[in-house]
């Protein structure tokens, strides 16, 4: 008597032997790490259900059922208290967190204990096919348990404890959980998003709505999502989510409003503070990916004339929820930046040593309108934690720190990773070592293009009245050429466009690469022509091609099966010469898209490229056929 | 979003509510219900029309159901009969969906085959192509992307509209049988009508019609636009199949045409477009079939993974979601497979089908009434007297038909 499906429906006998119902569900009281079975529920004769203390009434439990230590006259029924909830109600086949493996799951089973004297202890809840075959029929399990085993794969059960779930359904909310209960609220921010982020959307309204404001504001900015930001602070009242980006940094704050239309956005503005609201429009007062937009102004300066007494005194003011501290500045009189240093200069140093004495000097800043990138350059460069942004004297704007910096540059990787061609999965395998699926889908998908293509250019040219519908061999046999060269030739461009290191006063390289891409297409095209020559002069030794006197009438077969395999190399070169001078062209659309800032998936390019690359061609030979046979 | 208080039932909102649904209604008319359809048209003339004005009416009750338990739970239908009924009869459930689903799926694999080979493509050829694009775009889960214009090519079944009054039936006739029900005691008019409300009704839209609700969050105040939505969506699906019959019906019938392929069901739109009516028919019966089949499996699949908790969607890898994406793949095998056998007749694939969907629409159903009927997970808007008596009695129905048909069968008629 381990699991809970095989209680249900149990009958249960009183002292006298005599049958009061079936076992339709058990009640524990919440407080505890492995909760104690408190309630009986079950069904009587009639469908009536009873409920009545586990621990005054159940003398023991067996296969055959549930033995009651008294007779049923003396049975007093109960109600179900408010820290008890149900197992087979609340629980069973619902959905869970399993607030360790950070997952959502559905409750297969629960796992009980027995601890003596009758009593019952919950183990945890079986989340795993297990639970599953068992509740279908137990010898459904025993069977498929021995096969696994047979197999050397043997299938374990997968418990999540009490104190590792939180439950998520609306009717267990109101229950006031245990101590010891780990809750989703306790979970790491980043945590708490994974897991919204695996809900479906009203769980995920209500998940959020459980969190307080400051937890909630954590959250939501850690959700990589933007159109499930937007979605979750649509589905917030204005003054909720109003009070929750003011909590958040005002960089945070600021990605997030961008996510939004224009009116929800001032109206959420104007019901903050006026220090936040001034804060966030600041920020965005900066254009789009600069170092503006995510530096914070919450940092550190003090006259340079003050004491390190007087920088630890200032820290000590701050507020809990201020902006870590990396390094203190330090100010001329105007204000303008003169040097910085780093907390460990302050600690170790005297407390009445002067701050200018101890400072650098040589402060690496940046301006505001600043790329995001470089600026997560240059403190890659200069080994920062975190950057000062400066108008041109030197005033102090705000600070970039580190953790802002790795975002850009993991967006800027998953970016450049999108465009190579590598897709972007969570499971980050990079490189070419991925399933067959994905492999076939970046990197030879190239081949059903041609099949494809080659019926079409069959069918095309039976419906133009081709004699003998063999001739589309010949285009066929070319065609690989073509798309490999297209798909190459995209290669080529992002390897160009990832290479390229951007400068400020110069203009787009676009004449020199459309040059270079003149130059290579040229080249091929001439090696795919020779390549052709080749062929024919193989195919067709000297003589072979004229005409034969056969049955009556010149067989000219050799001479136009000769002429349609030059239309083919020939289309085929010129083909891959024009895909080539359209190269620049795609170099162009992917600066423009970075400028736009919208990601380009390099497999689309790819595949465009391939796509136009195998209309041209097919339309250019199968015209060619069309005009030598006929 | 659609909230509380200030809601209307203005006119744009009437009108924005009704595109889910047409859209539904439109790529409901997939492969097997276009065979459905012209072969009842072309065997029995105006025979079955009748049929069509209840099956708008029960097709309403169902996806009113549905959309309405979506709104109210926030749940997708497999959840619900997971969190209702136990493993058991979840297993149950969803053993009927993927078998329907999957036979649905075959169907679009012969409706994708026969209509390329009204393009001169063999299906030895097609079939494994077609089945790997379908595969890659379900995998990806992009299918979005291609949707419209999917949507907008299978529109050329609306010539069937136009085709019906440039034929110029007998309206009187076709009024006053659409209005009379008539039986015949042959198995083939049994199988056709069980086959008829099997693909009107498909167990797999009940599902999609509550998963789209699911999707967008909407609440118990967006119940009344998802009325507007399923009632017009529901009408315009049965008045399209209307018109088939009575097109097929008005051209075949008299001619003695028996449908027996794509080739034959093309026939019926010569009137209107003449010689162009089978690249017409072969493109709309390409682009329906494509989009149905590149849905299905993942319907499917994500049904089924919902009921028993396992990781589900298109952007999990293998490693997350192996069910998910091995349930898709198999599905696609099977049904690629099943048509390529060298022999089967494509068309009476597409019929049966739909039979087996008509045959297996009442478990769904009773699993559907007895969610929507009980008060603790639908509260006030649990189903009226109403709604409860016109779903058994579409269960009764077809559980009927179905004993019916297999009597017949039986006797050898």
């Amino acid at each position: 008597m381990n699991y809970l499906s095989e209680m249900l429906r149990l009958p249960v006998i009183d002292a006298a032997g005599e049958k009061l119902g079936v076992v339709n569900d058990l009640g524990i009281a919440t407080g505890e790490v492995f909760p104690h079975v408190t309630s009986l529920a079950f069904q009587g004769p009639g469908k009536t259900p009873f409920m009545i203390s586990w621990r005054k009434y159940v003398d023991h439990l067996d296969d055959t059922g549930v033995y009651l230590k008294a007779v049923s006259t003396d049975v007093r029924f109960s109600y179900l208290q408010p820290d008890e909830v149900l197992l087979a109600r609340d629980i069973l086949n619902k959905q869970i967190v399993d607030t360790q493996g950070m997952k959502v799951v559905r409750v297969n089973d629960i796992k009980l204990s027995a601890t003596g004297a009758g009593q019952l202890r919950l183990l945890g809840a079986e989340v795993g096919a297990r639970g599953l075959l068992r509740a279908i029929h137990p010898a459904f399990e025993r069977t498929v348990m021995r096969l696994a085993k047979l197999t050397g794969r043997p299938l374990k059960e997968e418990i999540i404890a009490w104190s590792y779930m939180d439950l998520l359904e609306r009717s267990t909310q109101t229950i006031k959980l245990s101590v010891s209960h780990k809750t989703l609220d306790e979970l790491h921010p980043a945590d708490i998003a994974d897991i919204i982020e695996q809900l479906d959307p009203r769980l995920r309204g209500q998940v959020f709505a459980q969190l307080d404001t400051a937890q909630a504001a954590e959250a939501i900015s850690e959700l990589d999502d933007d159109e499930l930001v937007a979605e979750m602070l649509e589905g917030m009242s204005d003054r909720d989510a109003s009070s929750m980006l003011a909590l958040m940094d005002p960089d945070d704050a600021a990605a997030l409003i961008e996510e939004l239309d224009y009116e929800k956005a001032e109206k959420l503005l104007r019901l903050m503070g006026v220090k936040e609201e001034r804060a966030i429009r600041t920020l965005l007062g900066y254009a789009e990916d600069t170092a503006g937009r995510i530096m914070t102004q919450e940092f550190v300066a003090l006259p340079a004339t003050a004491t390190v007494g007087d920088a630890i005194d200032a820290i000590r003011r701050l507020d809990e929820d201020f902006e870590s501290v990396y390094y203190v500045y330090t100010l001329d009189p105007v204000g303008a930046l003169t040097g910085v240093l780093s907390l460990r200069t302050l600690i170790v140093a005297d407390r009445d040593a002067r701050l200018s004495e101890l400072s650098y000097r040589d402060v690496v800043w940046v301006a505001p309108d600043l790329d995001q990138e470089e600026v997560a350059d240059e403190m890659t460069k200069y080994n920062l934690v975190a950057i000062p942004v400066c108008d041109e004297a030197r005033h102090v704007l705000g600070i970039v720190t580190v953790d802002d910096a790795l975002d850009v540059l993991a967006e800027e990787h998953e970016e450049d990773l999108q465009i190579a061609g590598m897709g972007s999965g969570e499971s980050g395998a990079a490189g070419e070592s991925m399933h067959a699926l994905s492999w076939f889908a970046q990197r030879s998908y190239w081949v059903l293009v041609w099949a494809i293509a080659s019926g079409v250019i069959a069918a095309v040219l039976t419906w133009m009245g081709v004699d003998g519908s063999s001739w589309f061999i010949y285009p066929m046999g070319v065609m690989p050429v073509v798309l490999i060269t297209a798909s190459r030739m995209t290669s080529f461009v992002r390897g160009f466009y990832l290479e390229y290191d951007e400068r400020e006063d110069e203009g787009k390289p676009y004449l020199a690469f459309f040059l270079r891409c003149a130059g290579v297409g040229a080249v091929l095209a001439l090696v795919v022509y020779l390549c052709g020559q080749l062929v024919l002069g193989a195919a067709f030794p000297e003589g072979s091609l004229e005409p034969v006197f056969v049955g009556g009438a010149w067989d000219v077969t050799a001479q136009t099966t000769a002429q349609v395999l030059t239309a083919c190399f020939g289309a085929a070169a010129a083909v891959v010469f024009v895909c080539f001078l359209g190269a620049v062209g795609y170099l162009k659309l992917l600066f423009w898209r970075d400028e736009h800032d919208r990601n380009t998936s390099g497999i689309a390019l790819n595949v465009s490229a391939v796509l136009i690359a195998c209309v041209l061609y097919a339309v250019a030979a199968t015209l060619g056929v069309f005009l030598v046979v006929a | 979003m659609a909230r509380g208080t200030g809601e209307r039932l203005t006119l744009a909102a009437v009108l924005g509510a009704m595109g889910p649904g047409l859209l539904a209604a439109l790529a409901g008319n997939d492969a097997g219900g276009i065979a459905t359809y012209s072969s009842a048209g072309a065997t029995y003339g105006y025979g079955t029309l009748w049929i069509l004005p209840i099956m708008a009416l029960l097709l309403i009750v169902v996806q009113e159901t549905a959309a309405r338990c979506g709104c109210v739970t926030g749940k997708g239908f497999a959840s619900l009969i997971r969190e209702k009924f136990g493993v058991r009869k979840s297993a149950l459930a969803m053993a009927a969906l993927l078998i329907a689903n999957t036979a649905v799926t075959i169907s679009e694999f012969a409706g994708l085959a026969s209509g390329l080979a009204l393009f001169g493509v063999p299906k030895t050829i097609s079939v494994p192509l077609v089945a790997l694009v379908i595969w890659l775009v379900s995998m990806s889960g992009s299918f979005r992307r291609i949707e419209k214009i999917l949507l907008l090519v299978s529109c050329v079944f609306l010539t069937y509209v136009v085709a019906a009054f440039l034929v110029g039936p007998d309206w009187g006739a076709v009024a006053a049988a659409t209005v009379t029900p008539r039986m015949v005691a042959s198995p083939g008019y049994v199988s056709l009508l069980v086959a008829t409300i099997g693909t009107t009704i498909a167990p797999w839209m009940i599902f999609l019609a509550q998963n789209n609700v699911v999707d967008k969050n909407v609440d118990e105040s967006g119940i009344p636009l998802q009325r507007v939505d399923t009632v017009s969506g529901s009408i315009i699906a049965c008045a399209i199949a209307w018109f088939i019959i009575v097109t097929t019906g008005s051209v075949l019938y008299p001619a003695g045409i028996e449908v027996s392929d794509a080739a034959d069901a093309a026939l019926a739109l010569e009137p209107i477009v003449g010689p162009w009516s089978t690249v017409l028919f072969a493109a709309g019966l390409v682009a329906a079939s494509f989009l149905a089949a590149c849905v299905l499996p993942g319907v499917t699949s994500s049904a089924i993974c919902e009921a028993f908790g396992w990781e589900r969607g298109a952007d999990r890898s293998w490693d997350e979601a192996p069910v998910y994406r091995g349930i898709i793949t198999a599905v696609i095998m099977v049904s690629a497979l099943l048509v390529i056998l060298p022999g089967v007749d494509l068309f009476e694939i597409m019929m049966s089908a739909q039979v087996i969907n008509g045959v297996l629409l009442p478990v769904l159903l009773v699993f559907l009434v007895f969610i929507a009927s009980d008060r603790l997970i639908m509260g006030q808007y649990r189903n009226g007297r109403v709604w409860n008596v016109l779903t058994w009695a579409t269960i009764v129905l077809i559980t009927v038909l179905t004993v019916v048909m297999f009597v017949l069968q039986l006797l050898g008629f």
